[in-house]
């Protein structure tokens, strides 16, 4: 009997648990820690946060569906890990602490055979003061920012309205951020809405990123084949922004957010202040924070995760320049070089680099997206590591037995600009792979014939499509396997 | 409604035509058929 704890019931733990518990007799336990009680599919989130969209629309009760398919379930979080057991104990064990009403701050040890670390993002607002919710700007990345910036929304199209001329800013809030493409598609749809308010005319949009160029969207931009001409995706994002009459800076690193003004540093070293009436600023990411203990009590956080606080897996981590940076340093089987059972999946990984190039100011501030690990990509990693340890639990198997590098996996997006069956469009892309390989691809970085984009109302119906859908397989309803990542 | 000039003027912009086949019903179904061929392509390619 082996025993699989996975640490996070977002996109990745919630599909490895899912994957596991079939593939797994009920000899074996699954167990998921997390401390949310319901699920969240988070690209809904943008419809949230312009007020078309609710709570239950976009989220779930967790514990009926693991009743149901038999996965014990713990509302609590991971705080920290002991690989090689402790004392006497040699068994590897998990230290979390309950979030539930009733028992919450209540510790317990939790041992396991396997552990698989899909604790995704901690939403690291403090490392620009004046960000997020809790000080001068809103935000998307929970269903309860959204709804909150949904009111902030409605009450700045009232004002309007009402005579006044208001200013937007939706972006990034701090250099090193990633999912630019979240904030991309909120700006759209917020332009959308207060244009089908009829107060288009009262508002000033302005995008705000750290990103070099529109289109970077953290991979460092695509190369698109296109109407003969292999197009950057610079030239469609900007020929968008010019379209729905949405100003851009880019290249920015906000450094600070007071009540109605963002301050900001771009490329060339300048100090800027914008004055807002909105601003919807995305965090940037760092890991959640779990310590690891070995067994003679020694602190080991540092050999398990780097200084972000990601989980090192096994990519090659070796610090080089941006010209030498391979496709094939990124993780194939998301194992822990140090402990042979732990894996980490979706954002909790460390990334060996980023895509996008790393850029400093003239005055040395670090404008560098990070990569972004996006749904399919972050499924697919926890099908796949959950898929090597059932192999390793019923096949004996030594070594993981799945590869999932990004360097070798394509993504298809649907970039949300606007909801609407008849007047609604999205941005549909696929890239491949996620990682550009120059050495496969040495014109692009990726695979021209499957790295394609267009924007029209099919791509709405999509991402329509795909958000009961992914709520379908979340809720494994009937058939759920057979829905791919 | 004004963005910039500046960065108006360097951007491709699209024509009524372009716009037109955007949100033209017929049109987007044969593409909804297309983009949906290429998402399988990309999670079957995907998916190793
Ligand atoms: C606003 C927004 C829009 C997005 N839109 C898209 C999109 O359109 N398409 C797309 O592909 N991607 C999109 N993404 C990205 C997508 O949401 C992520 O790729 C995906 O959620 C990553 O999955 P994950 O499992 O790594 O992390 P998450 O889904 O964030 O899950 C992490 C889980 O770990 C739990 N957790 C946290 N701390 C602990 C702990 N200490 N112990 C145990 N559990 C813990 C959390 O509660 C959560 O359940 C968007 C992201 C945002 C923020």
């Amino acid at each position: 009997m082996a025993r699989v704890v996975i640490l996070g019931a977002g996109v990745s733990g919630h599909t490895a648990a899912m994957v596991l518990r079939k593939k797994l007799s009920r000899e074996h336990d699954v167990v998921v820690v997390t401390p949310n009680r319901r699920w969240n599919w988070i690209p809904s989130n943008i419809w949230v946060g312009v007020g078309l969209m609710g709570k239950d629309d976009v989220t779930f009760e967790l514990a009926p569906i693991y009743e149901r398919l038999g996965i014990d379930y713990r509302q609590a979080k991971g705080v920290e890990l002991h690989p090689e057991g402790a004392g006497d104990a040699k068994h590897p064990f998990v230290t979390v602490e309950y979030t539930s009403d009733a028992q919450r701050g209540v510790r317990e040890d939790l041992a396991y055979d396997y552990l698989i670390n899909a604790t995704g993002p901690k939403l690291n607002f403090a490392a620009t003061p004046g960000l997020g919710p809790e000080g001068n700007s809103l935000s998307v990345c929970t269903f309860d920012h959204a709804a909150q910036t949904a009111e902030a929304l409605r009450a700045a199209i009232e004002r309007m309205k009402g005579g006044e001329k208001l200013t937007f800013v939706v972006g990034t809030g701090h250099g090193t951020c990633t999912c630019e493409g979240a904030a991309f598609e909120y700006v759209f749809n917020l332009e959308f809405e207060i244009r089908n308010a009829g107060v288009r005319d009262a508002a000033r949009i302005v995008f705000l990123t750290n990103e070099a160029e529109l289109g970077d969207f953290g991979v460092g931009g695509l190369q698109i084949q296109r109407g003969g001409y292999v197009v950057p995706s610079r030239s469609f994002a900007e020929s968008l922004f010019v379209e729905r009459g949405v100003e851009w800076i880019v290249g920015a690193h906000v450094s600070r957010v007071d009540p109605r003004e963002v301050q900001y540093e771009t490329l060339d070293g300048e100090m800027h202040t914008l004055a807002f009436d909105f601003a919807m600023l995305l965090p940037p990411f760092t890991g959640v924070g779990l310590r690891a203990v070995d067994r003679a009590g020694e602190d080991i956080t540092a050999k398990l995760f780097a200084p972000n606080g990601f989980m090192r897996v096994d990519a090659d981590y070796t610090a080089k320049p941006y010209e030498e940076w391979k496709a094939r340093d990124w993780p194939k089987t998301y194992q822990s070089p140090l402990y042979g059972n732990v894996f980490a999946v979706g954002i909790a990984f460390a990334p060996p680099h980023a895509l996008s190039r790393p850029r400093k100011t003239k005055n040395g501030t670090v404008v560098a997206p990070a990569p972004p690990r996006t749904g399919m990509p972050s499924g697919i990693m926890g099908r796949t590591v959950a898929l090597s340890i059932a192999d390793m639990i019923t096949k004996g198997a030594t070594s993981p037995t799945r590869h999932a590098s990004m360097g070798e996996m394509g993504a298809a997006c649907v970039a949300s600009a606007g909801v609407g069956f008849w007047k609604g469009t999205a941005v549909s892309m696929t890239m491949f792979p996620v990682v550009p390989d120059y050495e496969k691809y040495p014109e692009a970085g990726r695979d021209l014939r499957h790295t394609v984009g267009e924007i029209g109302s099919a791509g709405h119906w999509i991402k329509r499509i795909l958000h009961h859908l992914f709520i379908y397989k979340a809720k494994a309803r009937p058939g759920w396997w057979m829905i791919p990542e | 409604m004004s963005v910039r000039s500046e960065q108006s003027r360097n951007a491709m912009k699209p024509t009524g035509w372009v716009l037109f086949w955007r949100t033209f019903m017929p049109y987007q179904l044969w593409r909804f058929v297309i983009v949906n061929i290429r998402m399988m392509v990309m999670i079957w390619k995907s998916h190793g």
